[in-house]
């Protein structure tokens, strides 16, 4: 698995398993997704065919403002829910004796909401180049975990995405910076030569967002910009393809880091063991060098070498 | 902010249960297999590109079975290949589980006698490689006793007898305030696989033609899933089939997996000779033939004296194997007879002169037996004791992965 599916599988399995439940129990179902967004699944007792799916998603009043809900009307609109309840900031409704013949598409359609709902700053700033505007359009920002954003800026012939990016650990920065070096170098081979530029920057923040206040500037934040160009975001099925791909990347980011960590620890135990096999071969071999052995009369036979190495009272012993 | 759930992961040997706090259901119950591509050409140090990342892992690694090679990381309860655990989790965590490590505690848990050297490794991965904020790792069969707290009849103590029987082997576990009687562990060979394998000699020998070879394994373990169940008196039941066939035979309506035609197959004594195979071992076995109820009096004998009431009055059930319909009643008729025949043995042997406090024995069986101890993990979880037991990763990086040899739940006991 080199890439993460957009869609989140625990959900699409979770609702999957309620649509096709011929009894319908009352079910209570806490689910989470990369950056703190928490699904609740739940029925109530008394309405036990009423499926209801509470979003709780930090950064929603953000990406209101880059369009979300319209996004949102138009993927689930059937399903939307207007009572908006307490933490919940996306309800959705299913009746489960009215759902659609196909099931498991519906259940792998819901599983896309959270990547439908981050894809709004995207799919604004494509709308904003598509309209040919002079100069660049808005800094859309998502703050999407506490203390990293992602910005997305269009221009008049680009779109530059700008993730900031924390890490908490010392190794992790530096293999994360080892992993970027590897996403410039990678770009030299010739099949991935239309794959969008990146750059990295740690603590020093890109100029497109360095005017932003509160930037943290700091060795633990990185900063990673990606420039999209038209060839990425014209056709509308690369346009899809290009924001499922990118929206994931500082969790991708971060799984790869851990992958490599967890080689480095394959790594790291082979060694060890070969090591420990020499050393095992090293070791003095008690038994044959002490053993004692007969010769067809009955005789104690010791090799040559021992009786001369020995001292006389060792010597002694033998019978010879 | 609030806080996201933690995280639970039972690895077991056939099977992994894995989801978050607070549910009642695991959310993926996947086997604990992992497919690797079966050419090594490469030897590890000589790896060029992401080949470490080609592998599946539980029911794809299994469809995939063909062009990748099949590895069982765990062996018996413990953790055998370390390199292969710790890529089962890598995918674990961020394909089926989809969570960022370093957001969630984690529950994990272990086989009672595990060597601490395991939980060090284990605690080793979670926070070196996943920078999780803090773990813990339970035994398995504390789990299943905390997990014993929602049925009605239970005293909600951490003292009591688990019994837990999955695809494999069976184990009969005691367990003192939390403490588990390592001395005291019994183990017996058999175990639903074996179950499976004499009601599909059962069937075999009653002449069931129609059941295809290929699907004969799988319809054998749903004939024993659906339609068995604990009798009282073997010889009883016999006699009942025998004079009213058509009320207690019954037809299981099965389909053939190649060409989709429907069949029936008869089933009859299977129903409760399957469950019968734990009292009376000599219809599967030839060289175990102890009763399980024979082997949990044993079990609680060689336990400590001051131990032993608790023991008996809370026998707690945990894995698949113990589903049938009636097995509690049944476990708990037959080790209430041996406990009393001794009592009276006893009295009779001091002429009377004695009187014994009654034992009291109880047989817990409760709804959620089958993940017993996914959801023993999972209410432990939900506590607010929870992270104060666990080890956090500031703990870790203070004193290293010693700290896991540890458990603060028995800090109170020093």
């Amino acid at each position: 698995m080199i890439l993460l599916e957009p869609n989140s599988y625990v959900l699409e399995e979770t609702l999957l398993a309620r649509f096709n439940s011929e009894k319908h129990e009352v079910v209570d179902i806490t689910l989470v997704d990369f950056d703190n967004v928490i699904y609740h699944v739940q029925t109530q007792a008394e309405q036990r065919n009423l499926l209801t799916l509470g979003v709780e998603m930090k950064y929603f009043n953000e990406v209101v403002q880059y369009g979300a809900n319209e996004i949102l009307q138009r993927e689930y609109g059937p399903y939307l829910s207007s009572s908006a309840s307490g933490q919940y900031q996306i309800t959705l409704e299913f009746n489960l004796d009215s759902l659609p013949e196909d099931k498991a598409g519906l259940a792998k359609h819901v599983s896309m909401l959270k990547r439908n709902v981050l894809a709004s700053p995207f799919v604004r700033a494509f709308e904003y180049w598509e309209s040919q505007q002079e100069g660049a359009g808005p800094l859309m920002a998502t703050h999407y975990r506490e203390d990293e954003a992602i910005y997305v800026q269009a221009q008049q012939d680009r779109v530059t995405v700008i993730f900031s990016t924390l890490f908490r650990e010392e190794v992790d920065r530096v293999l994360g910076r080892v992993f970027l070096q590897e996403f410039v170098d990678a770009r030299r081979q010739a099949s991935i030569q239309n794959a969008p530029q990146v750059f990295y920057s740690s603590r020093e923040a890109p100029l497109e967002i360095r005017h932003l206040p509160g930037l943290k500037q700091d060795e633990s934040v990185g900063y990673v910009s990606f420039v999209l160009f038209p060839r990425h975001f014209a056709d509308a099925d690369v346009r899809e393809k290009t924001i499922s791909q990118i929206q994931l990347f500082r969790d991708y980011l971060h799984y790869h880091i851990k992958c490599a960590k967890a080689y480095m620890h394959s790594r790291m135990r082979t060694r060890v063991t070969s090591f420990l096999k020499v050393i095992n071969r090293a070791k003095p071999d008690r038994t044959t060098a002490t053993s004692e052995k007969r010769t067809a009369t009955g005789r104690y036979f010791r090799p040559q070498f021992r009786q001369a190495s020995a001292s006389p009272q060792l010597g002694g012993e033998s019978e010879w | 902010m609030s806080k996201l759930p933690p995280v639970v992961i039972d690895n077991g040997t056939g099977y992994t249960k894995m989801g978050f706090a607070g549910n009642t259901d695991p959310q993926f119950v996947i086997p604990t297999v992992i497919g690797l591509p079966n050419k090594s050409r490469y030897g590890i140090a000589s790896k060029r590109g992401i080949e470490d990342l080609d592998f599946h892992i539980g029911d794809e690694a299994t469809k995939n079975s063909k062009a990748y090679g099949l590895d069982y990381p765990i062996r018996h309860g413990q953790i055998e290949n370390w390199d292969h655990m710790e890529r089962y989790w890598e995918q674990s965590i961020f394909k089926y589980m989809r969570c960022e490590p370093e957001d969630h505690y984690f529950l994990l848990t272990e086989p009672p006698l595990n060597a601490p050297e395991n939980r060090e490794q284990m605690a080793e991965i979670f926070f070196e490689s996943f920078n999780v904020q803090g773990m813990y790792i339970a035994v398995q069969a504390v789990l299943a006793l905390a997990a014993s707290w929602t049925a009605k009849n239970s005293q909600q103590t951490l003292t009591g007898t688990v019994i837990d029987s999955g695809d494999g082997v069976t184990h009969v576990i005691p367990v003192a305030e939390g403490y588990v009687l390592g001395s005291s562990i019994k183990h017996i060979p058999i175990a639903g696989r074996d179950i499976t394998g004499f009601v599909q000699q059962l069937l075999r020998d009653h002449g069931e033609t129609s059941i295809p070879p290929e699907d004969s394994l799988e319809i054998a373990r749903r004939i024993k899933e659906q339609y068995s169940y604990t009798s009282h008196d073997m010889a009883n039941e016999f006699l009942k089939f025998d004079q009213d066939p058509v009320k207690y035979y019954q037809q299981f309506d099965a389909v053939n997996s190649v060409n989709q035609h429907t069949y029936k197959v008869d089933v009859g004594y299977e129903r409760f000779l399957a469950p019968e195979v734990f009292f009376n071992p000599e219809l599967v076995s030839s060289d175990f033939l102890t009763p399980l109820p024979d082997v949990v009096d044993t079990c609680i004998q060689v336990s400590p004296i001051d131990t032993r009431r608790g023991l008996y009055s809370n026998i707690v059930l945990s894995g698949g194997s113990t589903m049938f319909k009636g097995f509690g009643k049944r476990l708990q008729r037959d080790i209430k007879r041996i406990v009393d025949g001794r009592i009276k043995k006893s009295e009779d042997l001091s002429g009377g002169n004695l009187q014994a406090r009654p034992i009291d024995v109880n047989v817990i069986a409760h709804k959620k037996q089958r993940y017993a101890v996914w959801f023993g993990g999972s209410i432990m979880a939900c506590t607010d004791q929870f992270y104060q037991f666990s080890h956090s990763k500031a703990e870790y990086e203070e004193y290293g992965p010693s700290i896991c040899r540890h458990n603060r739940v028995f800090d109170s006991l020093a």
